[in-house]
């Protein structure tokens, strides 16, 4: 047997799981060979000196996941539980209700016919609104009727 | 670890016995905490893993079926903490200070280890096979942990790290041969002092 195959066998057998044909088998080459020997006393000195852990969870575990667990219980938190996929589902029915009327109204205050005979944008434009009255006040304190941007 | 008990002992809890919730945690809190800790970066976080799995575990009850309440526990946790990771994770290196006491990880995992039960020589090699075994990438760790301390089946482990049993068992064997090239000595002293 190769000493990768040997390995995966000590493994399992280690673990338990070797079916009885292959446990067979392995105490056969066991016995045969000094490195499948060596490999297995190595396998289980290695387990052996790895104990558990002297480690625990805080005192007050229990407790904390008692309370956890009671407040998730609740009924009401039960009850939101329920209705989250319903809340959810009616919020992105407004939504797009929503969108869907947003569109609306600019096509209808925006029809291209309107727009094509007025001759104007559509579009309402605050900054350009505020140039003209800025450049009228600067005309008016200068007292001179000459283009602004020629100053 | 009986499995029969632990059925009942959820049972009981979901009868509105909480006590049995106590006695359940109380029986496995040794090995579960001392995976997650290995795999969390210090106390405070385990402590709250530890509880998520428990909650999750209650939570989820109805899909547990008279298996090996263990192997299940870990497979919570092992899902846990990779969500965690996908969230957080620099890589981290082993000179990595983990908690705010500012100890490498390296040193925390070796701090972690042995019982006081344990042989002085094995105790000594125990915590130097640990400091090695820490420097393995995750998934190899994660095999040889549970597989060396939690005592789970290769097809157990393979459940929870979603491979096949040949996978996971090649995991293992990538894990012991680093560790034995790593630990050259100690696994000559492993050999000779029969530890």
């Amino acid at each position: 047997m190769k000493t990768k195959k040997l390995e995966k066998w000590l493994l399992l057998e280690q673990s338990g799981e070797l079916s009885p044909r292959q446990l067979r088998r392995l105490n056969r080459e066991l016995s045969d060979s000094e490195e499948a020997r060596v490999l297995r006393s190595e396998l289980r000195r290695l387990k052996g000196v790895l104990l558990t852990p002297d480690v625990e969870p805080s005192p007050w575990t229990v407790s904390q996941i008692t309370a956890r667990l009671r407040v998730e219980n609740r009924p009401d938190m039960a009850l939101i539980r329920i209705l989250k996929p319903v809340l959810a589902l009616a919020a992105c029915l407004a939504l797009m209700l929503g969108i869907g009327n947003f569109h609306g109204e600019r096509a209808s205050s925006a029809s291209p016919g309107v727009v094509a005979s007025a001759g104007v944008d559509v579009w309402d434009d605050p900054i350009g609104e505020d140039l003209n009255n800025l450049e009228n006040l600067i005309v008016a304190i200068s007292g001179d009727s000459n283009d602004v941007m020629e100053m | 670890m009986d499995q029969e008990d632990d059925a009942e002992l959820l049972a009981a809890y979901r009868a509105g016995d909480g006590e049995s919730l106590g006695k359940l945690v109380e029986k496995y809190k040794r090995p579960l905490f001392g995976f997650i800790l290995r795999f969390s970066e210090g106390r405070e976080e385990a402590d709250e893993i530890f509880q998520e799995v428990w909650v999750r575990a209650i939570k989820n009850m109805n899909r547990y079926h008279h298996k090996n309440l263990l192997s299940w526990l870990f497979r919570i946790a092992h899902n846990l903490m990779i969500d965690r990771m996908r969230r957080s994770k620099p890589m981290l290196s082993l000179d990595t200070p983990m908690n705010t006491e500012g100890s490498p990880l390296g040193e925390q995992l070796a701090a972690v280890c042995l019982g006081p039960d344990g042989e002085a020589g094995g105790r000594e090699l125990g915590l130097r096979i640990e400091a090695a075994a820490a420097q393995l990438p995750a998934e190899q760790r994660e095999v040889f942990w549970l597989r060396m301390q939690a005592d789970l089946s290769f097809k157990e482990i393979a459940k929870i790290q979603k491979c096949s049993i040949n996978t996971a068992l090649a995991r293992m064997q990538y894990a012991v041969s680093k560790l034995r090239k790593e630990l050259a000595g100690e696994y000559r002293e492993l050999q000779k002092a029969g530890i």
